[in-house]
C-alpha cells in the first residue's frame, strides 16, 4: 500500500520508449512482411501495384501504433466515448457521402484518403465498451439496466454497416462487442437468453428478407462447395484447390499456379492466405498461423497483466477482435467459415484496416506501457473524489 | 486516494474469462492447423490433379480436308488459301471505331455489322470475332496496311474448299457448308470442339457429304495453360498433336469430259432452234460409262450452281432463285430426275418378248394405229410403218409392234427383264439423293393403291403404255446409262464413282453374265445400230469415223396427254406447246458397235424430240469422249506426300467449353 498512495508518475517519452513491449512489434512486422512477399507474388513478381504500397502502409502504421502507444493510457480512457462519436458520426455520413463500390456504400473520403469508417469503428467500439466498463460497478454489470448502453453502442454501428451492407463486418463488430461484455463479466444466465433472443431476430432477419440473396448464398455456400461448383462455391473450391495442391512445402516462392492463372478472386484481399499457402506449403501456412497465435498470446498476456479495467478490457478486447479476423479469414479459404469478406490482418492489402489493426495494437502497447497504473486518475482528480 | 475494492472482483472474473477466451482460442488454432494438414498433407495429390485440371485444356488445331480428284488427278475439290480478318474486342477498345474504319474497305453490310456486334457483346472479350472472310488479295493488302493503326485487328490466312469445275463437278463433287445446330447435337464433346472452330466445314452434298469422315482427317491439338478465365497464358507445342489431313478421294470422273459434256448439254444447237428451244429452258443430263468396269467417266447435269457459292454462304436472293427456277438447277438430275424413258425401253420390251417365246422374225404390219379394248392406239408415225420383223422395229421404233408384243407378254415378266437391266433399282454410286424409278408390275401396283382395292387390278391394257415407255414407268439417267450398259455387254455391270479411297486404287471388278440366253440381245444391238447408221430415227447422230460406229435408241416420252388446236381439233406439235408440256428427249447409246467400251444416256427435260435433242447431244459426247479414250488411259493415284498441318492462328480462343467462371 505505497505506491498506489502517489500520484502516478507522468510517463516521459524516454521511459515508454525503454518499456516498449517488443516481441509484440517484431511478430507484427513479421506478419507483415509474410504479407508483403505474397502481394510482391500475386502482382507477378512486382512490387507495384500492392506490394510497395502494403510496406508504406505498414510503416506509417507502425508509427502511428508508437505514437498511440506513447500517448498515457488515461488520455485514451478520457478520449474513449469521443473518438467512439466520431466515428459513429463517420458511419452515419457513410450513406450520404459514401462512395458505392463492389454494391454497397463503404467508403469516405476524408481529403485525399479514402476512409472505411466502420474499420475505425472496431477499435471505437472496443474502446468505449472499456470505458464504460471501466467506470461500472461489477454488481451491476448484468444489471439489465446497465446492459442497455452497451448494447447500444454496439447495436448502433452493427446496423448501420449492416445496411451498407456489409454482413461480414456487421457480424465481426457485434461479435467482439459482446466477447468484450463477456470480459466484463456479464452472467452466463443473462448471455443465454441474450443469445437465444439474438438467434430469434437473426432468423427473423432473415423471414424479413432483410437478407439480400448472395448473402444468404454465401452463408449456405460453405457447407458443400462442390454441390454447385460453378455458382457461389466456386470461388471456396478453388480455393481449397489452390491450398491442398500447395502440399507440404508449397509451390515455392510465386510459383503457385492457381493464384498467377486467376481462378481466384480477391487474391490481394480476402483470398491471400489461400496464395500464401499455395506457394509455401503446410510448413508456411502454419508458421504464418503461429505467428498470429503468438501476437494473440502475448497481447491476451498484457490484458492479463494490466491492473486498469479499461486497459484489462481495451487489450483483450482488440485481441480477441484481432484473433476472430485471422480464425474468420483463414477459415473460409480453408471452406470452414462462411464467405463474408474479411480481409486477414496485415497480410491483406488494405490501408484503413492496417492503421486500424496497428492503432488497435497502439492501445495494447499504451495498456503494457502503462500497465502499473489501476485507476488511470491523475493525483487531482483523485483529491477531488 | 483509495483502493478500489470492487476492482478485485471483477478482476478475477476477467482473468478467468480470459483464460477461457485463451483456452477456446487455441483449440480453434489447432483445428485450423489440422483443417490445413487435411488440405495441404492428407488430401494434397486430390488437390493437385484438381489443379493440373484447372491449368491445362487442349486446343484444336483444324486439319486440312482431303482433296477430291478426277481420274486423272485433276482436283475436283481442294482448298486454297482464304483470306479473313478478325477482330479482338478487348483489343480494339471502340469496337464502332474499328468497324466504321472497316466497313467501306471490306462492304460490310448491316447485317454483317449486327451478326459482329451480336458475336462481339456475346462472346468474352478476348474471343475473337470474325469480321469477314474470302477476301480479295486487295483488299487483304489494304486491310495489313491498315491494321497496325487499328489494334485488335487481326488479318489471317485459312484455308477454304475451292471447286476448280464450278457448276460442271456440283453434283459429282457436291459442297460444304458450316456445321449447323444438327450437327453440333450429333457430335460427341471432342467432335463438338472441331465444328466449332471458325471457318471449319463439313460435307453438305455429293461425295464431300458422303465421304465426310474420310476427308475431314483428324483434329490435332495443342496443349494450352489457360487461367480461370480461359484465355491462354501458353502453348506447349511439343506436346502437340499434329492434325492429320483427310484422305484423298479419286474419281472416275473425268473433269475435261465433264466439262465438255456440261457444255454440250447447255449448248442449243440448230435442232435446239429448229424445235423453238430457248437456252433458258434447258434442263438436260448425261450420264457416261465404261462398259467394262462401270466407271462414271462424265455424270453431267445442267443447268447447275456453283458450289463454291455455296461454300462461302450463298446469299439468300440467290438461293431463291436457284430453288424457284423451273429448271431445277438444284436438283441432281442423274440420279434424282425420274422420267418416263418413252421409247428407249422397247429395247427391255423386245427382250421380254423373246423370252416370251416371240422370235425376233416376228412380223407385224403397222397402219398407224391399233385398236384395242375399244380404244384406238395411235403409233407416232399417222402414215404406219407397214410390215415390220423386231429388229426394224427398233430401228423404227414402231409403236404398233411393241403394242402387239405387249399383248403378248406378262407384265410381270416385263418389269423382271427390266429389274435385270437396272431399271427400277437403286445404284450405290456414293451419292445421296438417289431415286429409285418406277417399273411397274402387279405387285407394285397392288402396294401402290393399298388404301384403294378397287384399282389393284392390273389390266392387260396398261401393259401396252409400259411396253412403249410411257404410263407409271420412271427410270433415271443413270439407270438408262446401266440398261444400255447391260445390253451392250450382257454383263451385270455395276456404276462406280470412287476408284480411289483408303490410299489405294479400286481394281477392276468383273461382273457376271447376266443370267439369261445373251443370244437374245443380238437383235437388239442389231436394232441399235440401224437407228443411228442406217437412216433409222436417229441417222443424224451418227458419228463420222467408222471405227467409232455408235448404235443407239431414241425416245420421246409424253410428260401430258396428246393437245389438240381448239378450233381445228389438229394435234398440236411439241414446239407450240409451253415448255413445261412438252415431250422429253431422251437418248441411250453405246459406241463403238463391235466392241463397245463408251455407253451414253442423255435426257433433254422438255427437249420435244429424242432425235432431234437428245441424239445430237449424245452424239457430241460420244465424239468427245472416243476421241480422248479415257478408258485406254491408266488412271492416277495421288503420290503418298507429308501430312500438311494447318498454318495456327495466333489468336487467344478460349481453349474448351468447359472454360472458367466470366
Amino acid at each position: 500500500m505505497k505506491s498506489v498512495l502517489l500520484p502516478e508518475p507522468r510517463g516521459s517519452l524516454l521511459t515508454a520508449w525503454q518499456e516498449i513491449n517488443w516481441p509484440l512489434v517484431i511478430l507484427l512486422t513479421l506478419i507483415a512482411g509474410a504479407g508483403t512477399a505474397t502481394l510482391y507474388s500475386v502482382a507477378g513478381g512486382s512490387w507495384s501495384p500492392w506490394a510497395f504500397q502494403h510496406v508504406m502502409r505498414f510503416t506509417v502504421s507502425l508509427l502511428a501504433l508508437f505514437v498511440v502507444g506513447f500517448v498515457p493510457l488515461r488520455y485514451w480512457l478520457a478520449l474513449a466515448y469521443p473518438a467512439y462519436a466520431v466515428a459513429l458520426g463517420l458511419l452515419v455520413l457513410v450513406p450520404i457521402i459514401g462512395e458505392i463500390s463492389m454494391g454497397a456504400q463503404r467508403w469516405i473520403m476524408v481529403g485525399p484518403v479514402q476512409v472505411q469508417p466502420s474499420e475505425l469503428m472496431k477499435v471505437a467500439m472496443i474502446l468505449a465498451l472499456a470505458r464504460y466498463y471501466h467506470g461500472l460497478e461489477f454488481k451491476r454489470v448484468s444489471n439489465p439496466i446497465f446492459l442497455a448502453p452497451p448494447l447500444a453502442m454496439i447495436g448502433l454501428p452493427v446496423a448501420l454497416i449492416f445496411k451498407q451492407p456489409d454482413l461480414g463486418t456487421a457480424l465481426m463488430l457485434g461479435a467482439s462487442g459482446v466477447v468484450v461484455i463477456l470480459l466484463a463479466g456479464l452472467s452466463w444466465r443473462v448471455t443465454i437468453v441474450g443469445m437465444i433472443a439474438a438467434f430469434a431476430g437473426a432468423v427473423g432477419a432473415i423471414k424479413m428478407g432483410l437478407l439480400k440473396a448472395y448473402q444468404i448464398d454465401r452463408l449456405t455456400a460453405f457447407m458443400d462447395p462442390e454441390a454447385d461448383p460453378l455458382g457461389s462455391g466456386y470461388h471456396l473450391l478453388q480455393s481449397k484447390i489452390a491450398l491442398g495442391s500447395g502440399g507440404l512445402s508449397g509451390k515455392g516462392f510465386m510459383q503457385g499456379t492457381q493464384s498467377q492463372l486467376q481462378f481466384l478472386p480477391e487474391k490481394h484481399t480476402d483470398f491471400i492466405f489461400t496464395i500464401f499457402g499455395e506457394e509455401f506449403g503446410f510448413i508456411g501456412t502454419i508458421l504464418l498461423l503461429s505467428l498470429y497465435f503468438a501476437v494473440f498470446v502475448t497481447a491476451i498476456n498484457i490484458a492479463m497483466r494490466a491492473k486498469s479495467h479499461f486497459g484489462r478490457l481495451l487489450a483483450s478486447g482488440l485481441s480477441i477482435s484481432f484473433l476472430l479476423y485471422v480464425l474468420i479469414n483463414t477459415g473460409m479459404v480453408m471452406g470452414l467459415a462462411p464467405v463474408v469478406g474479411v480481409p486477414l490482418p496485415l497480410v491483406s492489402y488494405g490501408g484503413t484496416v492496417m492503421l486500424t489493426v496497428m492503432v488497435g495494437f497502439g492501445l495494447v502497447m499504451s495498456t503494457w506501457i502503462n500497465r502499473d497504473q489501476d485507476t488511470l486518475r491523475t493525483a487531482s482528480t483523485i483529491r477531488s473524489l | 486516494m483509495r483502493l478500489e475494492p470492487f476492482d478485485t472482483q471483477r478482476h478475477m472474473v476477467f482473468s478467468r474469462r480470459a483464460t477461457l477466451f485463451g483456452g477456446g482460442a487455441t483449440l480453434l488454432f489447432l483445428g485450423l492447423a489440422s483443417r490445413l494438414y487435411q488440405l495441404q498433407i492428407h488430401d494434397h495429390v486430390n488437390y493437385k490433379a484438381l489443379a493440373e485440371d484447372n491449368r491445362f485444356n487442349q486446343k484444336i488445331i483444324t486439319p486440312v480436308r482431303g482433296e477430291i480428284f478426277d481420274r486423272f488427278g485433276k482436283p475436283l475439290a481442294t482448298s486454297r488459301q482464304n483470306f479473313r480478318v478478325l477482330m479482338v474486342p478487348e483489343d480494339a477498345g471502340d469496337v464502332e471505331l474499328v468497324l466504321n474504319e472497316v466497313a467501306d474497305l471490306l462492304h460490310l453490310t448491316d447485317k454483317d455489322l449486327k451478326r459482329i456486334r451480336k458475336e462481339a457483346a456475346r462472346q468474352r472479350s478476348f474471343t475473337p470475332v470474325e469480321i469477314a472472310d474470302n477476301l480479295t488479295w486487295e483488299q487483304f493488302a489494304r486491310l495489313n496496311f491498315l491494321t497496325p493503326q487499328l489494334p485488335g485487328l487481326h488479318s489471317e490466312v485459312g484455308a477454304t474448299r475451292s471447286y476448280p469445275l464450278a457448276e460442271a463437278g456440283a453434283f459429282v463433287v457436291g459442297y460444304v457448308g458450316a456445321p449447323n445446330d444438327r450437327d453440333l447435337a450429333k457430335a460427341d464433346d471432342q467432335e463438338k470442339l472441331l465444328l466449332r472452330q471458325p471457318g471449319f466445314r463439313i460435307g453438305r452434298a455429293g461425295i464431300e457429304r458422303t465421304f465426310e469422315k474420310k476427308l475431314r482427317g483428324e483434329a490435332g491439338s495443342v496443349t494450352v495453360q489457360i487461367n480461370a478465365h480461359g484465355r491462354v497464358i501458353e502453348e506447349y507445342p511439343n506436346l502437340a498433336n499434329e492434325p492429320v489431313q483427310g484422305q484423298p478421294i479419286g474419281l472416275t470422273i473425268d473433269a475435261e469430259l465433264q466439262a465438255k459434256a456440261s457444255a454440250i448439254l447447255a449448248d442449243v444447237n440448230d435442232d435446239g432452234a429448229r424445235l423453238n428451244v430457248d437456252k433458258h429452258e434447258l434442263s438436260a443430263s448425261a450420264v457416261v460409262m465404261d462398259v467394262h468396269n462401270g466407271d462414271i467417266l462424265v455424270y453431267a447435269s445442267v443447268p447447275a450452281f456453283d458450289p463454291n457459292e455455296f461454300n462461302v454462304g450463298i446469299k439468300q436472293s440467290r438461293w431463291q432463285e436457284l430453288n424457284e427456277s423451273p429448271l431445277k438447277p438444284l436438283l441432281n438430275k442423274p440420279i434424282s430426275g425420274a422420267y418416263p424413258p418413252g421409247s428407249t425401253f422397247k429395247l427391255i420390251t423386245a427382250i421380254a418378248a423373246q423370252e416370251a417365246g416371240i422370235e425376233p422374225s416376228h412380223r407385224v404390219t403397222c397402219r398407224g394405229s391399233l385398236w384395242y379394248g375399244g380404244v384406238e392406239f395411235n403409233c407416232w408415225k399417222k402414215e404406219g410403218h407397214g410390215t415390220l420383223d423386231m429388229r426394224g422395229a427398233i430401228k423404227h421404233s414402231c409403236d404398233v409392234y411393241f403394242w402387239d408384243l405387249a399383248q403378248r407378254i406378262d407384265i410381270d415378266k416385263l418389269a423382271e427383264v427390266a429389274n435385270r437391266f437396272g431399271l427400277g433399282l437403286p445404284h450405290d454410286i456414293g451419292l445421296g439423293g438417289q431415286v429409285a424409278g418406277t417399273v411397274p408390275s402387279r405387285a407394285w401396283k397392288k402396294s401402290y393403291y393399298r388404301s384403294n382395292p378397287a384399282q389393284q387390278t392390273w389390266f392387260p391394257g396398261e401393259t401396252l403404255s409400259v411396253a412403249i415407255g410411257q404410263g407409271a414407268l420412271t427410270a433415271t439417267p443413270l439407270q438408262l446409262a446401266v440398261m444400255v450398259t447391260r445390253l451392250a455387254t450382257g454383263r451385270e455391270v455395276h456404276p462406280r464413282l470412287v476408284r480411289y479411297q483408303d490410299g489405294r486404287g479400286a481394281l477392276d471388278p468383273v461382273f457376271q453374265p447376266l443370267a439369261m440366253d445373251l443370244s437374245e440381245l443380238d437383235v437388239v444391238r442389231a436394232g441399235m445400230d440401224a437407228v443411228v447408221n442406217e437412216w433409222g430415227t436417229a441417222a443424224r447422230s451418227r458419228l463420222d469415223k467408222p471405227e467409232w460406229r455408235m448404235a443407239g435408241k431414241t425416245g420421246t416420252s409424253q410428260v401430258r396427254s396428246l393437245q389438240y388446236d381448239p378450233v381445228t381439233g389438229r394435234r398440236l406439235k411439241n414446239y407450240e406447246l409451253p415448255w413445261k408440256d412438252r415431250d422429253h428427249a431422251l437418248f441411250v447409246s453405246f459406241a463403238p458397235y463391235d466392241a463397245p467400251r463408251y455407253a451414253c444416256a442423255v435426257v433433254v427435260e422438255h427437249g420435244s424430240s429424242g432425235s432431234g435433242m437428245a441424239g445430237p447431244k449424245a452424239r457430241e459426247i460420244m465424239r468427245a469422249v472416243l476421241t480422248k479414250d479415257p478408258a485406254l488411259k491408266s488412271a492416277w493415284s495421288p503420290p503418298l506426300k507429308p501430312v500438311k498441318t494447318v498454318s495456327r492462328a495466333r489468336t487467344d480462343r478460349p481453349a474448351g467449353i468447359e472454360g472458367g467462371r466470366p
